[in-house]
């Protein structure tokens, strides 16, 4: 395999909802969070999801993020059938390759900053060094070196907001879905808040926002508004060419083949 | 794997330092049933080395022939207990050991004629209620006893002479050299011939602590108390092959000599001590039951524990959940903390028990106890207990809805 292939495609389609609903209770009492919902997304945008109170936003942001399941419809990750992956994958995958950040930020109260930063670490197999070196870098990129062993009670709110962005990157996730991140901030912690994550967007990750906040949707590549469980408005600001290309990371791996291969480079040079 | 066990420990620590108090009255109630499990095991140890032990010093070679019939079952036990056999006439007479010693096989026959009186020392010193062996010369070369300083018993004397235990001796003279010296017992006087080594050794299937027991010819005894009661004959056959062929032709001989009389009962090697082990395995297996009841009640106070720990963090097992963790992550993790708690509660339990045990043997003559069997199975009983109940409360963890977590704020 050449490395052109490795490289991800640029207007790849990293999630696609076909035909997906939501329904919550039975009989006379059955409504529907979500109906024939049909959804593309491309790898580097960031959408902002906006729209009244009840029209599954939430639901629809939890099932994209594994957490919940749709009652119809079909959810591809990466083109494969999410109904088809086992729970257990399902787990890795949040683990993985999804970011969450909450509107009230979720930090766990009794843990370090730090330790609630290396916590997707924790399920993707990483030593403690590991995860701890990986969260002190995260959090050293939101301007928090200083807090690490700080609890969390001990942060403003946009301190926390910026401690669970750092949590939702920390293992390079594909996805990153917020939920409200800036609804319990004030509006210089959510201009905080919204510069980390557009510099996130920026290095070409993947970006899926809920907000009830019209001044922030300057920020999205694409705008979707919803009414009653449907798309009621979809607008694209940014072509899907000039999408941000995703950085490379390097992996011990990769590290790993790079240096064995400039050492075979250097010898054969010397040898000539 | 081990990576991942690792990191469960870890978590499952941080969050029992988390609630440092709670977690330890948790450890308090596992350690309690596990000490009394202990306490009673090392009881149960040192009695059963005791019984081994005498069965060992006595050799193969001993036949035991008691007045009653002996059953080893749990009635006759709990009759034996219940009934004041020690004041029923003995059908044991000193005919008997003639008869006894009239069997092919046998070497020494030694009769044990028990009685409590008053003995009066030369120096005006009295024990009251002291124990009183009519028996002969055989006994001390069948109980393979050895003197301090005398010489044995001997049945052809010209006058009475009696040989004391050591502790005896020292409580009637203030010595533990008396030999010369006089006791009066029913108004006859007895010389001292010998006082025997000291044994520390009161439970033994004569039923005497030699250390306090006054020992005459029971021919002498029978001559000034008409009331002598034969309560047990030790005889020592010549051959250990023929142990079982010895005993079952003493019982022939007897029971012809007695005119069919069969209430009398000829116990031979392991036999022995049997009764008074069975009697004793049936209360150590009822206290082990009732400490088992402490260790169910300390098993429920994990489970209760875990269960509030739970309910508290349900808003923690939803943020785990959306962030990766799998059903067994979350699992695993509740599983651990229970079974730290109770491995914990185990070892302080073990402290505990071998603590209580060893304060015990302060004031009985039992020696503690210990064994790598033991510590075993309190492991084992505390990993059970910590797994068992810490169970439930894991899966209910494992299986909460990380979407009604989330929203869940205790």
């Amino acid at each position: 395999m050449s490395e052109e292939d490795n490289k991800p495609n640029i207007n790849e389609t990293i999630i696609k909802l076909e035909g997906l609903s939501k329904r919550f209770g039975y009989g006379d009492a059955t409504s529907y969070a979500l109906k024939n919902f049909d959804l593309e997304v491309k790898r580097g945008e960031f959408i902002m999801i906006m729209g009244p109170s009840g029209c599954g936003k939430t639901t629809l942001l939890n099932i994209i993020g594994l957490l919940d399941t749709a009652s119809a419809g079909t959810y591809f990750l990466n083109d494969e059938p999410v109904n088809r992956i086992p729970a257990r994958r399902q787990a890795r995958l949040r683990a993985k390759k999804i970011g969450f950040i909450f509107q009230n930020f979720n930090l766990i109260p009794n843990l370090s900053i730090i330790e609630n930063v290396a916590l997707p670490l924790v399920y993707s197999g990483y030593h403690k060094t590991r995860r701890l070196i990986k969260a002190s870098e995260a959090l050293a990129r939101f301007n928090m070196k200083e807090k690490e062993y700080y609890l969390p009670f001990q942060l403003s709110g946009g301190q926390q907001q910026r401690a669970a962005i750092a949590r939702a990157i920390v293992a390079h996730p594909e996805i990153i879905l917020a939920d409200e991140p800036t609804g319990n901030l004030d509006s210089r912690s959510s201009l905080v808040v919204m510069e980390e994550l557009q510099r996130i967007h920026s290095e070409g990750n993947t970006i899926i926002m809920v907000t009830h906040n019209p001044n922030l949707t300057h920020y999205a590549t694409r705008v979707i508004y919803m009414l009653d469980g449907s798309i009621d408005k979809d607008i694209k600001t940014v072509k899907d060419s000039d999408l941000p290309v995703p950085v490379e990371r390097k992996t011990p791996k990769k590290i790993f083949k790079s240096r064995k291969k400039s050492a075979k480079k250097s010898k054969k040079r010397s040898k000539k | 794997m081990a990576l991942l066990l690792r990191t469960h420990y870890d978590l499952a620590k941080t969050s029992i330092k988390r609630n440092r108090t709670r977690s330890f009255l948790t450890c308090l109630g596992i350690s309690i049933g596990v000490a009394s499990i202990i306490l009673i095991l090392s009881l149960m140890g040192s009695i059963s080395t005791l019984v081994s032990k005498q069965v060992e010093q006595i050799g193969s070679n001993l036949i035991v022939v008691r007045p009653t019939s002996t059953l080893s079952t749990v009635d006759s036990i709990v009759n034996e207990l219940t009934t004041s056999t020690q004041y029923l006439k003995s059908n044991l007479a000193l005919k008997d050991v003639k008869t006894i010693e009239e069997v092919e096989g046998v070497d020494a026959v030694a009769p044990l004629a028990v009685s409590v009186n008053t003995l009066k020392g030369e120096t005006g010193n009295e024990v009251p209620s002291a124990t009183i062996v009519g028996t002969n010369a055989e006994f001390f070369k069948i109980q393979n006893l050895s003197l301090k300083n005398g010489a044995f018993l001997r049945e052809d004397a010209e006058t009475p002479t009696a040989v004391i235990g050591q502790k005896l001796a020292g409580t009637l003279f203030g010595t533990a050299e008396p030999v010369g010296k006089t006791i009066t017992l029913l108004g006859k006087r007895f010389i001292i011939i010998g006082v025997l080594n000291e044994i520390n050794d009161p439970i033994n299937f004569n039923n005497i602590d030699l250390d306090n027991t006054f020992f005459v010819c029971a021919s002498v005894l029978n001559s000034i108390d008409n009331s002598l009661q034969i309560q047990q004959i030790n005889v020592r056959t010549e051959n250990t092959d023929t142990l079982k062929e010895t005993s079952k032709q003493i019982r022939e001989s007897l029971e012809v000599s007695k005119a069919g009389d069969t209430n009398f009962t000829v116990l031979a090697g392991d036999e022995i001590t049997h009764p008074a082990g069975s009697l004793f395995n049936i209360i150590s297996g009822i206290l082990t039951v009732v400490a088992g009841i402490s260790l169910v009640v300390g098993g429920i106070g994990i489970m209760n524990i875990m269960l509030v720990a739970v309910a508290e963090r349900t808003h923690e097992i939803g943020i785990r959940k959306a962030i990766g963790a799998t059903t067994s992550n979350i699992m695993l993790q509740f599983l651990f903390e229970s079974l730290i708690l109770s491995i914990f509660g185990g070892i302080l339990g073990l402290i505990l028990g071998y603590g209580l045990s060893f304060l015990l043997c302060l004031i009985t003559p039992f020696n503690p106890y210990i064994s790598v069997k033991i510590v075993a199975i309190t492991f084992g009983v505390s990993l059970v207990t910590g797994l068992i109940f810490g169970l439930y409360p894991a899966l209910k963890a494992a299986h909460k809805n990380p979407i009604n977590s989330l929203k869940f704020w205790g």
